[in-house]
């Protein structure tokens, strides 16, 4: 402990210590009333045609796929790591499950849960190979998960000779795809939603969670206080690469194509997602339910201003905008929330650094 | 009175670096022992080979009086001995609750607990009883501990291991950064917690402190112990004298 | 801190807000409040920023005005299905009369425009279709065919003693591309004069044209014409030239009149380029919409031809007319 932070004064002990707490609340209850504020400044200019159920649908189903890897992507980066691959690792495993479905044949369900399992599989093999080199051979994720982002994409140019596959069988188009699983709610959004209650639940209320926001917080004292962190870490990543896995399938029942060429954007799109989400990029503070707010945000923005009629170029300066000052708001009030907070990025360090992470914990 | 936790001969090389030479040390259940030196006399590298962070190059660690192989803190921790290391090694955005049981979490009982669900409730019970008991000043449980008070943290990480520590405690200069209040807080502590039977070896460079809490004082000097007191019959002048060398052999 | 942060919250509403009502000022085309006696007309490019859909949609507007039809344009920053979607479905939920798209991919793009069907709007496809276009009322593309066949009647003018002729593709199974080739192969085949060396594929890749022209020069010395069938193919056909030392000898036929390509002809880098016809798909495709609109028959399919500019007509009236606009 430096000697910069001593003396703490009798008043800072009486001091409220929720502070921190509240505002990882307040940050999600801020986005959402951004989201709303959104919602209700485009139903006032287009309110014929914004707050339509036909309109909501779509908003909910392109979300779907990005919700589904926001939640892999929250734990990781609650970890304080990051992974870039979710993109290519998507379309490996939908070009994996479509070759396995064309093997196996057929159309119908037992079609689509084969496919399930290769999609599943082949995700959780990206995210174990990312979790061990990441926890094992301490190389930083933001390396790793960039080379196996070139890797599973490579893998699956050659797997296709680089042409989209297009096998998606009748079941998972559409039922999965672009069915409803009651009146006009997509199935696609109920399947997501399923896996974000769950992101929650294991985020919030089991020992998995609490790992994860340990060893974001600070892994030297996880690892001191006998948390398996290596062994975690790998489990994170490896959980991620399952999530991408799985919305390769949804991917493949969306768009009935494989997509190589499509998903360069979409590891980013999810990280703003999350970020705006309040998820530190320095680990220790998230929560799944920000993330989905947070990924809500930028799509709602897209359709309203294509709705209003704003040239596209200036929906991405608008989401760009969005992304860094929620950021920078969330940092400012986190910066006097917890004082000393190290202000590297994590996520460029070794995993579980003993040095980062113990200057942290000595704030 | 037999000692809870004895090193004898130990000795440790970093390179061509002897920072242990040939070093003793013993602590009994229930006392205090102040560990004290000056820079590089070896004591945070005699605690950590005593907490199982590092392995000694030779020696022998006898505990209740049967030699122990230390290989990692969890062979410390499974003997009833609990560590807090100068950087608290708290996990900042984690609450007292949590870190108090992180490694150690209170599962639900039945399928929920195989699926990982913990048992909040009776962890926060739990950490509300050891800080009670302790004396501990956290005022929110459930608040990280990073947006509070170095005293708060530093009560909370020695509550914490006293909580787990059956048989002896090691603090590494617990009061270094703390003001006044939060100091006498802390050592009223450290009496508390060696009031319940558990030998806590107490490593500071602040004489005061050593002289306010100590039972024993045990002093290090170019990698050995060289002098062991009684706080009733030593004095600061020959604590000092002792800590810088004026005694070449160990007394006592 | 906590009012500060409330304040940035709302400067950032304020902002969303004011970029919202610039950009509907600022675009011309905006359909905020269009008159009830003109049909609302949406366009949604394969890609935004591109020439060739810019200059689409020039002739889209050109002809909508025309017909008294107001139109907003729309495009994702990539040629790319999966950011073309979310784009459709909102122009879908703005409920335009009719929308004209250049779906991005022949599967993926198909249930998405479907909805828009099914929400009674008219479709049209321009310039790229669908495994099943019958869900739009017209479908409205190059020729690429004649466009291939126009390339090798490029290659006859070059070198009109004929000789070996080669085709540099991108990759097998993009329609386009492939219709384009196959146009060339036919032509070349119908000549007497001229030999077919068959096509290779240079998977996009400069360097990888470049090696495949080097090497065939290597084997044929002597070919004539190349047609390279997109602007990276016909770069790296050049470089291939250029190494085997054979400028002037061998004719580089491109396809598109981009910006880059016709640089590309300026430094005759490419001796002809087979210009397609943007402007006129999108002019067709406003009036079969239209047409729909009033409930008259349609075709179902229109093809449109392509131009044929070499150096000596890049500046004539003709060549400008052909070449791609950067703006309207």
């Amino acid at each position: 402990m430096s000697a910069t932070q001593t003396t703490p004064t009798v008043a800072t002990e009486d001091a409220p210590a929720s502070r921190l707490s509240r505002i990882s609340r307040l940050q999600a209850l801020q986005i959402l009333i951004l989201l709303v504020v959104t919602i209700a400044v485009f139903t006032a200019l287009r309110p014929d045609t914004f707050l339509t159920g036909f309109n909501i649908r779509g908003i909910v189903q392109n979300t779907a796929i990005y919700a589904v890897l926001g939640v892999g992507m929250t734990f990781v980066i609650i970890t304080g790591g990051i992974d870039l691959s979710v993109g290519s690792v998507l379309v490996f495993s939908g070009v994996v499950a479509d070759k396995v479905m064309v093997w196996y044949g057929g159309q119908g369900w037992a079609t689509v849960l084969v496919g399930l399992v290769a999609a599943l599989a082949s995700g959780l093999a990206w995210g174990l190979v990312n979790g061990v080199l990441v926890a094992k051979a301490k190389v930083p994720p933001l390396v790793v998960t960039l080379g196996s982002l070139s890797a599973a994409l490579g893998f699956a140019q050659i797997i296709t000779k680089g042409l989209d596959l297009r096998d998606a069988p009748q079941a998972l188009v559409n039922d999965i795809g672009f069915g409803n699983i009651v009146g006009q709610v997509p199935t696609i959004a109920v399947v997501a939603a399923v896996v974000v209650v769950f992101g929650i639940v294991l985020l919030h209320r089991t020992r998995f969670g609490l790992y994860t926001y340990a060893i974001g917080s600070n892994a030297e004292a996880g690892r001191r206080s006998g948390v398996k962190v290596e062994r975690h870490l790998i489990k994170v990543y490896a959980f991620a690469g399952l999530l991408a896995g799985f919305a390769g399938l949804l991917n493949l029942g969306f768009f009935q194509s494989t997509t190589i060429g499509g998903q360069s954007n979409t590891p980013l799109n999810v990280i703003a997602g999350v970020a705006i989400g309040g998820t530190s990029l320095f680990g220790g503070i998230g929560s799944v339910f920000g993330t989905v707010i947070g990924l809500f945000i930028p799509i709602v923005l897209q359709n309203g201003f294509i709705q209003v009629g704003v040239q596209p170029f200036w929906q991405q300066v608008v989401v760009g905008a969005v992304l860094v000052a929620v950021v920078y708001v969330d940092q400012l009030r986190r910066a006097a929330a917890l004082r000393g907070t190290s202000p590297r990025l994590p996520f460029l360090s070794r995993a579980g650094g003993a040095g980062s992470a113990s200057r942290k914990g000595s704030a | 009175m037999s000692a809870v936790l004895e090193a004898r001969g130990i000795t440790k090389h970093y390179g061509h670096v002897e920072a242990l030479a040939d070093a003793n040390f013993d602590v009994q259940a229930g006392e205090v022992v102040a560990l004290i030196g000056d820079n590089g006399a070896g004591k945070s590298t005699l605690v950590r080979i005593l907490s199982g962070a590092e392995p000694a190059d030779s020696g022998e660690i006898l505990f209740d009086g049967r030699p122990v192989h230390l290989s990692s803190p969890t062979d410390a921790r499974a003997l009833g001995m609990e560590t807090v290391f100068q950087d608290l090694a708290l996990a900042p955005h984690l609450s007292p609750v949590q870190n108090m049981y992180l490694g150690r979490e209170v599962m639900r009982n039945g399928l929920l607990g195989k699926l990982g669900f913990m048992d909040a409730k009776s962890m926060r019970d739990g950490s509300r009883a050891a800080f009670d008991r302790l004396g501990a000043t956290v005022r929110n449980l459930n608040g990280p501990v990073g947006s509070m008070s170095g005293g708060q943290r530093q009560g909370i990480a020695v509550a914490r291991a006293a909580a787990w520590a059956q048989k002896v405690i090691f603090l590494d200069e617990p009061t270094a950064a703390l003001g006044v209040v939060q100091t006498q807080n802390v050592l009223e502590l450290v009496r508390r917690v060696s009031g319940e039977g558990i030998g806590v070896v107490f490593i500071s460079h602040s004489m005061p402190h050593v002289m306010e809490v100590a039972d024993r004082i045990q002093v290090m000097w170019r990698g050995r112990r060289v002098a062991t007191y009684n706080k009733a019959d030593t004095s600061m002048e020959q604590l000092v004298s002792a800590m810088t060398g004026a005694l070449a052999q160990e007394a006592s | 801190m906590k009012r500060k942060s409330t304040v940035i919250v709302a400067v950032l509403a304020a902002v969303a807000l004011g970029a919202a009502a610039c950009g509907s000022d600022s675009d011309g085309g905006s359909n905020a409040g269009g008159g009830s006696d003109g049909y609302e007309l949406a366009f949604v490019q394969g890609v935004a920023g591109d020439a060739f859909y810019i200059t689409m949609e020039c002739g889209i507007k050109e002809e909508a005005a025309k017909q008294g039809a107001t139109v907003t344009v729309q495009g994702a920053q990539k040629f790319d299905p999966t950011l073309q979607t979310p784009v459709l479905q909102s122009v879908i939920a703005s409920k335009p009369d009719a929308i004209l798209i250049a779906p991005t991919d022949v599967a993926a793009m198909q249930q998405p425009i479907a909805q828009a069907k099914a929400q009674g709007i008219k479709i049209v496809l321009v310039d790229t279709t669908l495994n099943d276009p019958s869900v739009a009322v017209s479908a409205i593309s190059s020729d690429n065919s004649a466009g291939g066949k126009a390339a090798f009647e490029a290659i006859q003018k070059l070198a009109p003693n004929g000789g070996k002729v080669l085709g540099v593709g991108v990759q097998p199974g993009i329609s386009t591309t492939d219709a384009r080739d196959k146009g060339f192969a036919d032509a070349a085949k119908a000549d007497s004069k001229f030999t077919y060396l068959g096509v290779q594929y240079s998977q996009n890749d400069p360097a990888k044209a470049a090696s495949i022209v080097s090497a065939a020069l290597q084997k044929d010395p002597d070919i004539v014409g190349i047609f390279a069938s997109n602007l990276f193919s016909a770069q790296g056909s050049a470089t291939g030239i250029r190494q085997a030392g054979k400028q002037g000898q061998v004719n580089v036929v491109g396809f598109d009149a981009g910006p880059e390509q016709i640089k590309a002809l300026q430094d005759g880098t490419v001796q002809a380029l087979i210009a397609q016809q943007p402007g006129d798909i999108g002019v067709q495709g406003v009036q079969q919409a239209v047409k729909a609109l009033k409930g008259e028959a349609n075709e179902a399919n229109i093809q449109t031809g392509s131009t044929i500019i070499t150096k000596d007509t890049i500046d004539s009236p003709e060549g400008k007319a052909a070449a791609y606009k950067a703006s309207c």
